[in-house]
């Protein structure tokens, strides 16, 4: 049962937490790819903001879930909303560095 | 910020997982809960699927190489099919089992997975989409036998089944695309190659028809011909060169340079086929022009994905990539080959006759399935990966796209097909049926290798490799780019 609230000082587990989700096409996790545009925490409920790489992207749906299936299990979230956004548009610069190196991305 | 996951005691139950149990000195009496990879997936669908369910495209796919298999096996067991003239039975019968058992099967799977999710729409009908399925099932493989039978009234039988379930299909289709948010350079190819597919199957039943009851004024040769221009190029090189404005771009991260170099080669091509075709058909000298026009689409195409692949951030390009490629350039360099047979008052001789065979086969099984090939290479392990995986992300650790397929497999079976289209290539141009037997067998070895890596991938559905979640190492959080 869900029943303590996350707090402000939670969010780096929040965003260890989505290190965890994994895009397969690129195999690197969605915060290094930079997919992950927002979040915010709000009591028990959690917000994020997100992209895919390319609009269309057919692992957008299994991504979005990832993301709320993972949030939803730590400890204290009642509730996640994940919201895929457009704009601004990713781009592979939004790929962290180390990330890119490894990559083999110019 | 940077953290280290072993080192902190609020995020060290997410290195649970790790190499061993964690110490109770530093787990916290309450803290988050982990993603776990033993908790059972829940059964609610994901949430704004756009896709139809995978054993959609999955059924189509098999059924499709399969298809290619039983056909390689045919011209390894009769090498004479395209080691002599080419206008009998046995050569339309495996051309259908190729073109339609092998080829179009594949593509209609795809295309139902493909359109609703690259045009971010959903199928229109599922259902539609799986009678259609047994409808094509039953008419190719009909078709097949009784052309193999030369049994032309029961191939317009079956062919109906066929018409019927290509009918379901472009109803499907054209319903899905008038649900798109909006039309661009992708869509517009599909719906063309949606038209080429309706009046091709018109085209074959006509041909049908015609063998029944004599009636048709065009010579049978030209009618036969401009029937096959019109399904290998007009549905399938049309479709190629439309999705891969959307996946070449996808899976080398990059970008459509010019969209209007690209509207432009689909424009010319579609208008040059429409000339050629017509041309052919009346045995007009004209259509020369029209297949320039055509050859001139096809050039400005290759120009547009060189600007593509220059521009890519993924430099390495995987086999599934590659053999992409190479179908394309099979593609330009045989454009020529098509100028030249179609040069008027060009004489019928052994030699000429020949290369008409090879061309066919080039175009079918070389540009055609090889870039079919090689799109399978990165369609099924996303299926696969789909079906087995989806629900577990950020529960367990699931394995990549990459990790699930066999890239020796990949590499060799591609490498192996080049060879295999050369030899038997030459084989048909000089009348060899040892040729023939030894580059279909060639072949018949590169499908093997393409057939254990697609066993591989599938085998991930019957036994998915999850395994539980391993933290990062130390990292430097991101900060939210829109906060």
């Amino acid at each position: 049962m869900n029943d303590a609230p996350v707090n402000s000082s939670d969010s780096s587990v929040v965003w260890q937490t989505l290190r965890c989700v994994m895009d397969p096409e690129m195999g690197l996790n969605i915060v290094d790819l930079g997919l992950i545009y927002d979040v915010s925490i709000n009591g028990s409920k959690i917000a994020v903001t997100m992209t895919v790489t390319t609009p269309g992207c057919p692992m957008q749906d299994s991504l979005k879930w990832g993301v709320h299936s993972a949030l939803m299990n730590l400890e204290g979230v009642e509730d996640v909303e994940v919201q895929i956004v457009w704009e601004p548009r990713w781009t592979p610069d939004r790929i962290a560095a180390e990330a890119r190196l490894e990559m083999g991305l110019v | 910020m940077e953290l280290s996951l072993l080192g902190s005691g609020r995020l060290e139950p997410l290195a649970r997982f790790a190499d061993g149990p964690a110490s109770p000195t530093t787990r916290p009496a309450r803290g988050p809960k982990v993603p776990e990879c033993h908790v059972p997936a829940r059964k609610s669908r994901l949430a704004e699927t756009h896709a139809p369910s995978v054993t959609l495209p999955l059924r189509f796919i098999v059924t499709g190489l399969l298809s290619l298999f039983v056909g390689v096996g045919m011209i390894v067991a009769r090498p004479e099919v395209l080691a002599t003239y080419h206008y009998n039975q046995y050569v339309i019968a495996i051309t259908h089992l190729f073109v339609l058992g092998f080829i179009s099967t594949i593509v209609m799977g795809a295309m139902y997975q493909l359109v609703p999710v690259a045009l971010e729409t959903r199928l229109h009908s599922e259902r539609l989409a799986r009678w259609q399925y047994f409808a094509h099932l039953i008419g190719f493989a009909g078709m097949v036998w009784m052309f193999w039978k030369w049994d032309m009234k029961q191939v317009g039988h079956f062919g109906s089944v066929l018409a019927l379930g290509v009918g379901w299909f472009v109803y499907n289709l054209w319903r899905t695309l008038r649900t798109i948010p909006r039309w661009n350079v992708v869509a517009a190819g599909i719906a063309a190659s949606l038209a080429w597919l309706s009046l091709t199957v018109l085209a074959g039943l006509y041909l049908a028809s015609s063998k029944c009851w004599n009636f048709s004024p065009f010579d049978p040769i030209a009618a036969m011909h401009a029937h096959a221009h019109l399904g290998v190029m007009g549905v399938f090189v049309v479709l190629i060169m439309a999705v891969s404005f959307k996946l070449v771009p996808m899976f080398t991260l990059s970008e459509v340079r010019s969209v209007r170099r690209a509207g432009w080669s689909l424009a010319l091509v579609n208008l040059g086929l429409a000339g050629t075709v017509a041309g052919i058909l009346l045995q007009r000298s004209w259509k020369l022009a029209f297949a320039l026009t055509m050859v001139a689409g096809l050039v400005l195409y290759g120009l547009e994905l060189a600007a593509i692949l220059r521009a890519r951030k993924r430099r390495v390009l995987d086999w599934g990539m590659w053999s992409f490629l190479a179908a394309l350039v099979l593609l330009l360099v045989l454009s020529p080959v098509g100028l030249m047979l179609g040069w008027p008052g060009l004489p019928a001789t052994l030699f000429t006759t020949q290369l008409e065979t090879a061309y066919g086969f080039v175009a079918i099984v070389g540009v055609v399935g090889l870039a079919i090939l090689g799109m399978l290479c990165k369609i099924v392990p996303f299926l696969v990966w789909y079906h087995s995986y989806s629900r577990h992300v950020g529960k367990a650790k699931v394995p990549s796209l990459a990790d699930m397929s066999v890239p020796f497999c990949q590499a060799a079976g591609s490498l192996v097909f080049l060879g295999a289209l050369a030899v038997v290539t030459a084989g048909a141009l000089t009348g060899s049926e040892a040729g023939v037997r030894a580059g279909s067998l060639l072949l018949a070895a590169a499908l093997a290798l393409f057939g254990v890596n697609f066993a591989v991938v599938i085998s991930h559905w019957i036994r998915p490799r999850l395994s539980p979640l391993m933290p990062p190492g130390p990292i430097s959080v991101r900060q939210p780019a829109l906060s």
